[in-house]
């Protein structure tokens, strides 16, 4: 059961991939109405920082997994480091989300509004559910009993976490550098 | 074995197997065998709804402006019909076939998720439940199975039915990609030893085709379905025109999805038939090769065909061109495998069992049901008969007379393999013979009546054409045929539970993993497996001078 | 609706240039399909009778495949279909050909559950009953106020979507006079069977003198009863919809009305044209097309007949 689990995991990004692909495509597909819009609205050198700390996190998790099963003290730590990352990104998009709707940008206010709160939104869950998983492992090796967490949960884990990663970098490009293209 | 299951060559029907005594063995399985039962009696008992539907819908179309029911109504039952038989009844009935034999023909204990085998079929059993509720809940959906926009923005429906369907549809979408995904595990990890991919019965392969579909179309059908979710309920405006939103996007985003859901609903249909057609024959598939080659050309085509449901859209000349031809293209990996069916069956020594009618059947109503298809990707010709009856004639000869006649055909095959018991085929053959005067009946004249320009999706049709109403009325006295012939076949199945006769491990004298264990298969699969050195095992081991692997395989 | 004096609505009785062409393509089409399904069913009637088993046959020959066979039936098929592509190629080029700097003749704007035509050119608006000339190739632009409608008059042979944002073109020739009807040809709710859809077609001089004439005012009423019906329309909801060329009446909404006596039906199609009919119509168009955006109006019979008496004067 055990080998089919990073298989598994690794279908199911390539279906998120598509589901992924189809909101990027619709924040494509009304751009041109919506362009301005973002480049007035969104700061990409703020938005930039917090961009840094998710991805520093894909490198910390990565440490992690390479400290197994060696140094479990280290693997904690690169772990929990990498929580924080996550958690300081998802702070950072609550915090541009918080600004933009008290400069009335709302999910309903127009196609800019419908496109970039959905996207990014489902970007930001998909974050969330990481941490959670990053959490539970966490949790888990704290715990200190042998074995645990089991290797195929790391792994799979890990390429989620990087899958989502990824993903922010796409999204990221699009929605906030495209005015610089 | 557990200390009181019997050995399984004790083993002759379902009621043998203590671990599945009681309604608290089904309700908390996650056994891949039970779960397939579930699986497919739940389908089955959506088909009997999704054919009353379509029974209302014929008996309001038996005459120009009828009044058996009124037209909100009927919206709302052609748009549950179709949304029942596709996503209640077709994909659960295809899942639960996939779940119940693919452990079995590889040789496995069970899937590799065993646990997500049960969610998948949890979920699509309550998110079915819920679709359902619609009709309480303020009123089922009404804009048809594909819910174009913008009519399903709040301000064209203003009831929660479209709410309703794109709520269930979630829901039931999260189990299909569940299902694929472990399908998808299982067949790559779960093989036993000898069986290289390139020696897993068709169906197995035409599972791991359909599976790579469902998990790669129903993000697309999930993606949309958010949208309108957000339009609706949050206010957003990805496909209201008024507020810069785009129509086309959804039909888009839909057909996306939507073309690779008939390869889905498909696929695992050639798989029975692939199956089935050999054994009847007794004679090897032949074409193994072009017919995997083929299933793969398919999977990666269906991604790019989804257009030609948008012919008439006004789409720019150069977009028509390209998926033309590639709906076109698309026909040719279909016809070889129909050319490949014809030639095993050529030469053979064919007993025409149930199972085998219902094949043969399906062999040629498939085959008109493509070629209407093919006719729709001449582009000028869809132009004149999409959305009209000549679609809902083309979309039922592959549907009904495809899909769900070859699942049929593997009722019959594999009933003595999951029940321990035969079923009748007396019984069987008047099921079948009318179920073939009753289906054609109903569906080739809708054909005509999309060429007399009746278009589809009315719920009636008006005085002064007296060949639109003589057609509609023979349409829907066929369907009542129809409908009758399917009550012998549950007839069949619930009296051959309790008085078929007892099957034994292999009535048909097949050559797969499945016959190589009793009928029912015990808990654990199997007590031991044969080596696996080709497609056909059991044969193998009958005609001992098969050790060596078989020649002229093509992979 | 009686539909008995209108033309043929088989796809294959065209009646503009382009259907023409549209079903010789089909002709060819079809017998490509029925060869294949011939051969097919040909086949397997073959088989089911000389390769049936018989005790005491022996075991048939297993062969795993030929890869000539395999190869022809991959190759036969897919030149089909290359020829089929080029034919498709052809004949939507010949049918619909880009718009280029025409300008359209008409405008379709379809509605919940109504035809809206213009003519630009003219500045005609008129509803549900569209006239085209004979012999002459007509531009006709596809709009939709609200939902996805289709236009679809089988005789003509294309049918067009008609999709809010997202402007459409067709062109028709029409061959001969005569009355064509058809249907909306895509879901579009709750009275999407109700909304036919009728074209006159008429020689050119005829289509010019009935253009001239919607360009009219129409003539005050003089009638008793038709001037009574006249201030009941104008001072009752009516005019929050409907529109009347020359009155206070200018709303877009529902059809217009000002040469609503040269029409044979009402309601796209659902009854014909008469007083008693408008008459009931007007009282509860529900009965007739149920789910339709004019409510039930709460008029008398006498109001609802008075107001019938003049608009069936507006001709």
């Amino acid at each position: 059961m055990k080998q089919g689990a990073v298989l598994g995991m690794i279908l199911f990004i390539a279906s998120e991939s598509i589901f992924f692909l189809l909101l990027v495509l619709a924040y494509v597909n009304f751009h041109k109405t919506t362009g301005q819009e973002a480049a007035a609205m969104l700061d990409p050198v703020k938005t930039g920082l917090f961009s840094i700390a998710l991805i520093s996190s894909s490198f910390t998790l990565w440490m992690a997994e390479k400290s197994r099963p060696k140094n479990k003290g280290l693997f904690r730590l690169w772990l929990f480091a990498t929580v924080v990352l996550g958690a300081i990104f998802l702070t950072g998009q609550m915090m541009e989300y918080g600004k933009l709707i008290t400069h009335k940008l709302t999910i309903s206010r127009d196609l800019f509004g419908s496109t970039f709160f959905t996207l990014t939104g489902f970007h930001g869950l998909h974050v969330f559910i990481g941490l959670v998983l990053l959490s539970v492992l966490l949790g888990l090796a704290l715990k200190g009993r042998q074995n645990e967490p089991p290797e195929p949960g790391v792994q799979s884990v890990a390429i989620y976490w990087h899958f989502v990663d990824a993903v922010w970098i796409v999204i990221f490009s699009i929605v906030y550098l495209w005015r610089y293209v | 074995m557990t200390a009181e299951s019997l050995p399984s060559g004790q083993i002759n029907s379902l009621a043998d197997i203590p671990e599945y005594k009681g309604l608290w063995s089904w309700v908390t399985s996650i056994d891949h065998k039970q779960l397939g039962i579930m699986y497919i009696s739940s389908a089955f008992a959506f088909f009997l709804v999704g054919l009353s539907f379509g029974i209302i819908m014929r008996t309001q179309l038996l005459v120009p402006m009828n009044r058996f029911v009124a037209q909100d109504f009927y919206n709302q039952v052609f748009t549950m019909h179709g949304t029942t038989m596709i996503f209640l009844m077709a994909m659960p009935l295809l899942f639960g076939f996939s779940v119940y034999l693919v452990p079995l023909m590889i040789g496995a204990r069970d899937m590799a998720f065993p646990r997500l085998n049960a969610m998948g079929y949890w979920i699509y059993l309550f998110g079915s439940l819920m679709l359902f509720f619609s009709f309480v809940g303020g009123g089922a959906p009404a804009a048809g199975w594909f819910s174009y926009a913008p009519l399903t923005e709040k301000g064209f429906s203003f009831d929660p039915g479209i709410t309703y369907w794109a709520l269930s549809l979630l829901v039931i979408g999260v189990g299909s990609v569940a299902t694929g995904i472990n399908l998808i595990a299982t067949i790559l990890t779960f093989r036993a030893p000898g069986m290289s991919l390139q020696r897993v019965p068709l169906f197995v392969w035409m599972v791991l085709a359909t599976s790579f579909l469902v998990i790669m179309s129903l993000p697309a059908l999930n993606a949309a379905i958010i949208m309108i979710l957000f339009d609706r309920i949050l206010n957003t405006h990805f496909f209201a025109p008024a507020y810069g939103g785009s129509a086309l996007l959804w039909q888009n985003y839909f057909w996306f999805f939507g073309h690779p859901e008939v390869y889905i609903l498909i696929l695992p249909g050639f798989g029975v038939v692939t199956e089935v057609i050999p054994v009847f024959s007794r004679k090897v598939l032949f074409g193994a090769g072009f017919l995997a080659a083929s299933t793969v050309a398919i999977t990666f085509l269906s991604f790019g065909v989804w257009m030609h449901h948008m012919f008439a859209t006004g789409l720019g000349f150069s977009v028509l061109y390209v998926f033309a031809l590639s709906s076109l293209l698309i026909a040719v990996p279909t016809g070889i495998k129909i050319w490949n069916w014809i030639a095993t069956m050529w030469g053979g020594s064919i007993r025409f069992t149930t199972a085998m009618l219902f094949a043969t059947a399906f062999l040629i109503q498939f085959t008109i049901g493509g070629l209407s298809g093919v006719l729709f990707a001449v582009i000028p010709l869809d132009w004149q008969l999409t959305d009209s009856y000549f679609v809902v004639a083309h979309i039922h000869y592959v549907l009904l007379g495809g899909m769900f006649f070859a699942m049929l055909s593997g009722v019959y095959y594999w009933f003595p393999k999951v029940t321990g018991r035969m079923l009748s085929e007396k019984l069987g053959r008047w099921h079948f013979w009318l179920m073939v005067l009753g289906f054609n009946g109903t569906f080739f004249v809708m054909h005509l009546l999309g060429v007399f320009g009746m278009p589809r999706r009315v719920w009636t049709y008006p005085y002064g054409q007296p060949m639109v109403a003589y057609l509609n009325m023979f349409s829907s006295l066929s369907s009542y045929v129809l409908a009758f012939s399917i009550l012998i076949f549950f007839w069949n199945m619930i009296s051959s539970l309790y008085k078929g006769k007892i099957a034994g491990d292999n009535p048909w004298q097949a050559w797969t993993l499945e016959w190589a264990t009793s009928s029912p298969p015990p808990p654990e699969n199997f007590d031991s497996l044969p080596p696996v050195y080709s497609r056909r095992p059991l044969w193998d081991l009958e005609n001992a001078a098969a050790k060596v692997p078989e020649g002229g395989e093509q992979s | 609706m009686d539909l008995t004096n209108a033309q043929s609505t088989n796809i294959f009785a065209f009646a503009t240039e382009q259907a023409r062409t549209i079903v010789q393509l089909h002709y060819a089409t079809l017998a490509v399909c029925t060869l294949i399904a011939m051969t097919v069913i040909g086949l397997l009637s073959f088989i089911i009778v000389k390769f049936r088993h018989q005790d005491g046959n022996p075991d048939p020959e297993q062969y795993e495949g030929n890869l000539k066979y395999e190869l022809t039936w991959t190759l036969i098929p897919t030149a089909i279909v290359l020829g089929l592509g080029i034919a498709t190629a052809v004949v939507m080029h010949t049918i619909n050909p880009p718009v280029g700097n025409n300008q359209p003749d008409v405008i379709v704007i379809a509605h919940q559950w109504w035809w809206e035509y213009r003519y630009p050119k003219k500045g005609v608006v008129v509803a549900n009953e569209l006239y085209l000339p004979e012999g002459v190739n007509t531009l006709l632009e596809m709009r939709s106020a609200d939902v996805v409608h289709s236009f679809w008059v089988p005789a003509f042979g294309e049918k067009m979507d008609t999709i809010p944002g997202h402007p459409n073109h067709i062109f028709y020739k029409p061959l001969k006079p005569g009355l064509f009807v058809g249907a909306c040809a895509e879901f579009c709710g709750a009275d999407h069977a109700l909304m036919r859809i009728l074209v006159n077609v008429v020689p050119p001089k005829e289509y010019d003198a009935w253009l001239e004439n919607q360009k009219k005012v129409p003539d005050a009423p003089t009638d008793e009863t038709a001037q009574r019906g006249k201030e009941l329309f104008l001072s009752k909801t009516c005019v929050q919809c409907h529109s009347v060329a020359g009155t206070t009446a200018q709303a877009l909404v529902a059809p217009d009305l000002t040469h609503l006596a040269t029409r044979q039906t009402i309601g796209a199609g659902v009854l014909p044209n008469t007083v008693d009919n408008v008459a009931a119509w007007i009282s509860n168009a529900q009965d007739f097309k149920p789910g339709c955006h004019m409510p039930n109006m709460r008029v008398s019979k006498e109001e609802a007949h008075a107001i019938a008496v003049y608009l069936e004067g507006l001709k």
